[in-house]
């Protein structure tokens, strides 16, 4: 047992990262517009699927990368503007029903573009292997996954805390009337925040893709555990979304190692500890959502 | 400009609520196809949303294919077959309502389709109370014939003890006695764990490790860290759908693909078409293929003539035991109608039972009278990773063939766990 926890530790904490990056997209579109996502799956699943089709046509996968997720974004920002936009002033589930409705549809159009079953997608050969970390044999492109997603996780924060507009970003979350007031284009910001929040779910779209299945459900999938990373960590946090991701994925590699059957159950239980001694999550701000 | 403010309460409840629905699915409805006078009406039940929708579709085909082949010859009785569709969603309760709603509203006469185990038990609780007739083309739960077997419910496709006795040997002979599983944590998972252990019994070897692993899971490093120190001689893996496609490409990122030898009770064309060719391969048991004399039988002209249709049909995709296990249900189905002179359950149901037929398979079969299981062969076979020059979805090389009696549990065990219960 013993000899297992460090491989285990490091498992979780590549699971813990891929949940970080996606709950991080939920919480940047939750705390600036109240808006739930639940088509955020369907975004990771269309950046997948926008990957493949372009390594299919020898794209390489570093390009792929970058430009799916971008793709997504295009159809993001679509969405945003003509269907998610007009709820903003509306309670929360008119949004979350019609984000809701959105997946489903999207489920069934990658069901008649790409097929209802699975599709192979596999990281370029140069990933492909395994490397020595000295006290396991790791593969090489979960090593890649969590280069990326360290990476992708600094840049956000550089943005929204270097930046005049992730500054204004911050400031709308507080208070966007105020913000709205002294002259920034709030609508602008709010396309701009939504879009950032669908590039990091097509990122871990195409990562999801190569380390795991691509089918028309698989972005589904991980939409659960990261709207329970969000909850653990505190709504409001990005921060939190971080530790909070950390925390599931090393939770559920733990439970594995001990109560194997138990993993899948691990993250509610952990979940309904932290809500019970602290509701508002680990990081999670008081009143930022009244 | 306000909005309205979002309390943590109603996240939790909202959040909770919708990915559930995201998870679990929500009610689809497939419209009818059209009406007919003096059609018999089947109903047919498959998970066309989620998770089976592939296997859906093909099971589909089939059922067409079979129906346009009796409507062609003219029908029943000189009654066209008209199938009624219905989304089960891959969802017990959904099934349920779906098959009362065929029976009672759409007066079918049999109801017909299925692909999860837990689907198919439910769909024949519902035939059972109901008097109707059920074939289960593809949940192969034992249960089905076994101890929740029905005079009114037939079943197509093959057991897990089938799968597992089939394979079993076959593997075993190859690999040594040394096994580590892999298995869902749900009824069919511990029914395959339980049919390899009859086999170990037999045999004598022993598992070095079973894990355990929720349905759905997306991560299996957890569980694959541990096969290195379990030093198997075989791996088996009794995960499928998704959880199949995910295992084997993390069991090959990982590099044990190429350290252990894997294999199990049964691979679906489907999830090996979702598979990059790196994490195919290993000795799997099959229960139909479109491309090989050991399961076609030679100049089998119906087997060709299905696998040519097939291709027609869907511009280019062979034809995978899905869709050998719709065309194989409504063609007997349709066949003991005929033969009974009637739609009537009990006749038709005694007009199925030990009646030999060959059909698009190699050899001759039967439903058998004791349990209404259907008595097949079942292959096994080795994965060829990037198919054969000409024809990449040539996976599978044929390599045991297994009579349906050498593997399936005699009729003397059945009855000890089976009673039909045909209404006297």
């Amino acid at each position: 047992m013993i000899e297992h926890l460090g491989p285990q530790l490091f498992n979780g904490i590549v699971l813990g990262a891929f949940y970080a990056i996606v709950a991080l997209g939920l919480s940047l579109i939750m705390n600036l517009t109240g808006t739930i996502n639940m088509a955020h799956g369907s975004f990771m699943t269309l950046a997948g699927y926008l990957a493949y089709s372009m390594v299919l046509r020898h794209v390489p996968f570093g390009w792929a990368l970058i430009l799916a997720p971008l793709f997504a974004v295009v159809v993001g920002v679509v969405v945003e503007r003509t269907l998610v936009r007009p709820l903003y002033k509306r309670e929360p589930f008119y949004s979350l029903l019609m984000t809701f409705g959105l997946s489903l549809m999207a489920e069934e159009a990658f069901r008649l573009i790409w097929g209802p079953n699975g599709v192979p997608f596999s990281p370029p050969a140069s990933l492909a292997g395994a490397a020595s970390l000295g006290f396991m044999q790791f593969p090489t492109f979960r090593i890649f996954i969590v280069g990326v997603l360290v990476i992708a996780i600094a840049a956000l924060a550089m943005f929204l805390t270097r930046t005049r507009f992730g500054l204004r970003l911050r400031a709308a979350v507080q208070d966007s009337e105020m913000i709205a007031a002294l002259g920034t284009n709030t609508q602008l910001l709010y396309a701009v925040n939504f879009s950032l929040g669908i590039f990091l779910a097509g990122i871990a779209g195409v990562l999801a893709a190569g380390m795991l299945g691509l089918s028309p459900t698989s972005g589904n999938a991980l939409l659960m555990p990261a709207f329970v990373t969000v909850i653990i960590g505190g709504m409001g946090s990005l921060f939190g979304s971080i530790v909070g991701g950390l925390l599931v994925g090393i939770a559920i590699s733990m439970t594995t190692l001990f109560i194997p059957a138990a993993s899948e159950v691990a993250m509610y239980v952990l979940m309904a500890i932290v809500l019970l001694v602290r509701p508002r999550g680990l990081f999670g701000e008081e009143g930022i959502f009244g | 400009m306000s909005r309205p403010r979002l309390s943590r309460r109603s996240f939790v409840t909202l959040a909770g609520a919708g990915s559930a629905a995201a998870v679990f699915g929500i009610p689809a409805y497939i419209p009818r196809i059209g009406e007919a006078a003096d059609s018999i009406k089947i109903g047919l039940l498959e998970p066309y949303t989620g998770v089976y929708a592939g296997p859906a579709e093909n099971e589909t085909h089939g059922f067409e294919m079979a129906a346009d082949a009796w409507n062609k010859r003219g029908g029943i009785m000189g009654r066209k077959i008209e199938l009624v569709k219905e989304d089960e969603q891959n969802d017990a309760g959904v099934a349920a309502q779906k098959a009362r709603k065929l029976i009672n509203q759409d007066k079918v006469a049999a109801l017909v389709g299925t692909v999860s185990s837990g689907v198919s038990l439910s769909v024949a609780g519902v035939a059972a109370t109901t008097g109707t007739l059920f074939m289960d083309s593809g949940g192969h739960s034992d249960d089905v014939t076994g101890k929740s077997c029905h005079w009114n419910v037939f079943r197509t496709c093959h057991s897990t003890w089938m799968e597992t006795h089939a394979t079993g040997y076959a593997l075993q002979k190859r690999f040594g006695k040394k096994w580590f599983f892999i298995t869902p944590d749900y009824a069919y998972g511990h029914s395959l764990e339980a049919g390899f252990k009859d086999v170990l019994a037999h045999n004598g070897g022993s598992v070095v490790g079973n894990e355990l692993t929720p349905l759905g899971t997306t991560d299996f490093s957890s569980y694959l860290t541990k096969i290195d120190a379990a030093k198997p001689d075989l791996v088996l893996v009794f995960v499928q759908g998704d959880d199949y496609t995910n295992c084997l490409k993390q069991m090959n990122q990982f590099g044990l693909l190429k350290k252990y030898p894997v294999g199990g009770p049964q691979v679906e064309l489907e999830p090996l078409f979702g598979l990059p060719p790196e994490a195919r391969g290993g000795y799997w048991g099959i229960e139909w293929y479109y491309k090989s004399e050991k399961t076609l039988g030679k100049n089998n002209k119906v087997a060709q003539q299905f696998v040519a249709d097939t291709l027609k049909r869907t511009g280019g995709k062979p034809p995978t035991a899905r869709n050998a296990f719709g065309y194989i249900t409504l063609d007997r189905l349709a066949q003991a109608m005929n033969d009974a002179k009637s739609v009537d359950p009990v006749k038709v149901a005694r007009a199925i039972e030990n009646v030999h037929f060959t059909s698009i398979f190699a050899g001759s079969a039967y439903y058998r009278k004791e349990d209404h299981q259907l008595m097949w062969p079942m292959w096994v076979a080795k994965i060829r990773p990037n198919g054969t020059p000409g024809d990449k979805y040539d996976l599978f090389d044929v390599t045991d063939i297994n009579a349906a009696e050498a593997v399936e549990q005699t009729i003397a065990q059945k009855q000890a766990v089976c009673k039909l219960g045909y209404p006297s």
